[in-house]
């Protein structure tokens, strides 16, 4: 049962492949169809381990991967939808796939302790997740517009020139991810202090660790740096086009490695 | 035995200069159609005209229908039939869908792929249905061209790719700014080919035009032609400034606009591409500039080899365009052969029904002794068995698509019932048929 959503955004990633390389609306149909049976059945599988667990599979690093990966799905399927345009699909489910492995090796659903027995932590996960989605989209619209960019500039028209929106549509959905993407990411990190406070007298070791020297932390507020300059770039010195494209190449990149190596590995005040 | 035509002319035929004096769409289609119909050429019948073609689509009774044809394009257009026959080729049957459906595909185009041409054979054909001229083969073989020509257009890669130098700067200007109608033009020069690029842009709204030569009046007399603004030659730096597209063509023996006044330009307008066409020789432009941060330089080479290439993965899909082609104009086929087994469906109808007639017509005066009541009953019954006994043999025959196992079957009910040969039924079209006239 764990295994089907993964299969279904593995089959959907084949498909928007197929669509991509020979852009036959069928196919590309047929993709979304895959992909939309995908977020279902792992809303169903989250909303199982909801009765199991009692509360949000939100805890542990491989929960909260499968909940972003729900939640990048759900952003791009609403993005397919209203914009009309697929060829994204190929680049975001490639990324469902690589991460969905995560949680389908790693699926026990942690039990929640004590310390996290708060509204705020929902609160702050999920707009940290769906913070990380956003960014994830608008990651991958600006890698796509810096691979068509460079194509237009070299006079070389070939693959990409031939499937992707033009230029300006790219940048400006990128912008508009990025604004949301912020907007979250705010309210997640704030929310997230807010709590940090509200628990330090806690004996939970992982309470005394929530500082801004903690990586998890620290990197979180970076990209709160890296993402805010971009927001303020575009608006007020009109940072467009390539430059906001690669920032949010490389703020992705970044909200990668703070996700799962450095979830993983570094954190003291994040490992649930 | 109905027989399906096209006949025509086309680039691929006659030259220019004939072609323009065969042009259906000066006198307009409709004038066409009235004069054929006049003529009684056939039971249904469609004229498609552009610039690179003229045909006639007729649906008649027999081979009589070409000769009719052929005359018509010469009174019609008052030229000598000597001299507009060998001009002509003649489409028969089957051969007519594949010949239409290679035609709205654009694959008997002038520039094979063109996206016009679909809409040209909708036109006709549209002409021709909303005045009544079409009946069942022609609905039928036009709405499969209609497909064909999607198909192509959807599976193969035959319409992508501009393949004309002004073209290939639209479109990569599309590519670059999206929705063209917002951004400002500025055009150097007021030469040929910067009228050409003007007409273009100006096709696609876009917001505002600036012309600038550096001679005033033959920049006036540009913007007479596309509606633009003229500005005097040392404004251009200013005007650089408001520009999303910039398109010099002047005979400048030296470039114009260094790296540097593109630069400065740049500065000024924050990080709004620019997308600079230079289409002079020699260049306008110096080379340099493209390297200048969102700056899209393209030059007459740049987009010369665009088309080329463009031309290139055109012809290599041909062979699927020309598959899809084949395998639709089958269907057309198919469904053409399978009609011939309906003036057999016919007979067969009609065969029964005699019988039916006859028998009540001998059992007259023993039917006259009942009641009306019971008269009529019987005739009712009578009408029903023949009707139960048909239902499934018309369906059986309605549903081949084979040519030889119709002919086969044909033959064996002729033969069984002995029902009288097609064409002395007088009637052989499907009496399902929507609207028809026959002309």
């Amino acid at each position: 049962m764990r295994l089907i959503p993964l299969l279904l955004y593995a089959a959907a990633a084949a498909a928007y492949a197929g669509h991509f390389a020979w852009r036959d609306p069928r196919i590309g149909r047929f993709a979304t169809a895959l992909l939309a049976g995908g977020l279902l059945a792992h809303t169903f599988l989250i909303g199982m381990q909801t009765v199991q667990a009692g509360h949000a599979p939100l805890v542990g690093t491989s929960a909260a991967v499968s909940a972003f990966i729900w939640l990048l799905g759900l952003a791009y399927l609403y993005v397919e939808l209203t914009a009309d345009e697929r060829s994204m699909g190929i680049f975001v489910t490639i990324l469902l796939v690589a991460l969905g492995i995560i949680p389908a090796l790693d699926p026990a659903v942690s039990s929640r302790p004590p310390l996290l027995q708060s509204p705020l932590f929902t609160v702050h996960v999920l707009s940290m997740l769906f913070a990380y989605a956003s960014f994830a989209l608008a990651g991958v619209l600006g890698f796509t517009y810096v691979l068509m960019f460079k194509e237009i500039r070299a006079k070389h028209l070939g693959f990409f020139y031939a499937r992707l929106p033009s230029l300006r549509v790219l940048d400006m959905m990128n912008g508009r991810a990025v604004v949301v993407g912020w907007i979250f990411l705010t309210i997640g990190v704030v929310i997230g202090a807010i709590w940090a406070m509200q628990v330090q007298h806690s004996p939970d070791p992982r309470a005394q660790a929530m500082s801004i020297a903690d990586p998890k932390i620290l990197v979180a507020v970076m990209c709160w740096v890296l993402y805010s300059f971009e927001v303020y770039a575009r608006r007020a010195i009109g940072w467009s086009g390539r430059r906001a494209a690669w920032l949010s190449t490389i703020g992705f990149v970044i909200v990668l490695l703070n996700f799962v190596p450095v979830g993983y590995f570094l954190t003291r005040s994040h490992n649930f | 035995m109905v027989k399906l035509f096209a006949v025509g002319l086309s680039h691929r035929t006659a030259p220019v200069e004939f072609r323009e004096r065969v042009d259906f769409g000066r006198g307009g289609i409709e004038a066409a159609l009235d004069t054929l119909a006049k003529r009684n050429v056939g039971r249904e019948i469609t004229v498609l005209s552009t610039c690179n073609r003229a045909e006639v689509y007729v649906v008649a009774d027999g081979d009589g229908a070409i000769e009719q044809v052929t005359s018509f394009f010469a009174d019609y257009h008052d030229v000598p039939a000597n001299e507009i026959t060998p001009h002509l080729y003649v489409h028969r049957d089957a051969d007519v869908a594949r010949h239409l459906f290679r035609v709205a595909a654009g694959l008997d185009s002038l520039v094979v792929g063109e996206p016009q041409i679909l809409g040209q054979v909708k036109t006709a054909y549209t002409a021709a249905s909303d005045g009544q001229f079409t009946g069942t083969v022609l609905n039928r073989l036009f709405h499969l061209a209609f497909a064909a020509g999607k198909r192509v257009r959807s599976e193969t890669g035959l319409g992508e790719g501009a393949v004309s130098v002004s073209y290939a700067a639209i479109a990569l200007a599309k590519k670059i700014f999206g929705d063209l109608r917002r951004l400002h033009v500025l055009i150097l020069g007021s030469g040929e080919m910067a009228k050409l690029t003007a007409i273009h842009l100006r096709a696609q709204n876009v917001r505002q035009m600036t012309i600038a030569s550096r001679t005033r009046a033959a920049a006036e007399r540009l913007a007479a032609h596309v509606p633009a603004m003229v500005v005097d030659w040392n404004e251009v730096h200013s005007a650089l400034e408001r520009a999303d597209i910039l398109v010099t063509a002047t005979g400048a023996p030296s470039t114009i606009l260094s790296r540097d006044d593109i630069a400065r330009a740049m500065r000024t307008r924050r990080e709004r591409a620019l997308f600079v066409i230079d289409i002079a020789v020699p260049r306008d432009v110096d080379p340099e500039a493209g390297s200048v941060d969102q700056v899209f330089l393209y030059n007459i080479d740049d987009l010369q080899a665009i088309v080329r290439e463009n031309l290139a993965r055109r012809s290599a899909e041909l062979e699927r365009a020309d598959a899809i082609v084949a395998s639709e104009a089958a269907k057309f086929a198919a469904w053409l052969q399978s009609r011939d087994i309906i003036p057999t469906v016919v007979a067969l109808r009609e065969r029964f029904e005699a019988i039916r007639r006859a028998e009540l017509e001998r059992l007259r005066p023993r039917l006259n002794a009942l009641p009306p009541d019971a008269r009529a009953q019987v005739d009712h019954i009578t009408r029903l068995i023949v009707e139960k006994l048909l239902l499934s043999p018309t369906e059986q025959l309605k549903a081949i698509n084979d040519n030889s196992l119709a002919a086969t079957y044909s033959d064996a009910l002729n033969r069984l019932f002995s029902l009288p040969s097609p064409g002395e039924t007088g009637e052989d079209d499907d009496p399902s048929d929507g609207k028809r006239k026959r002309p």
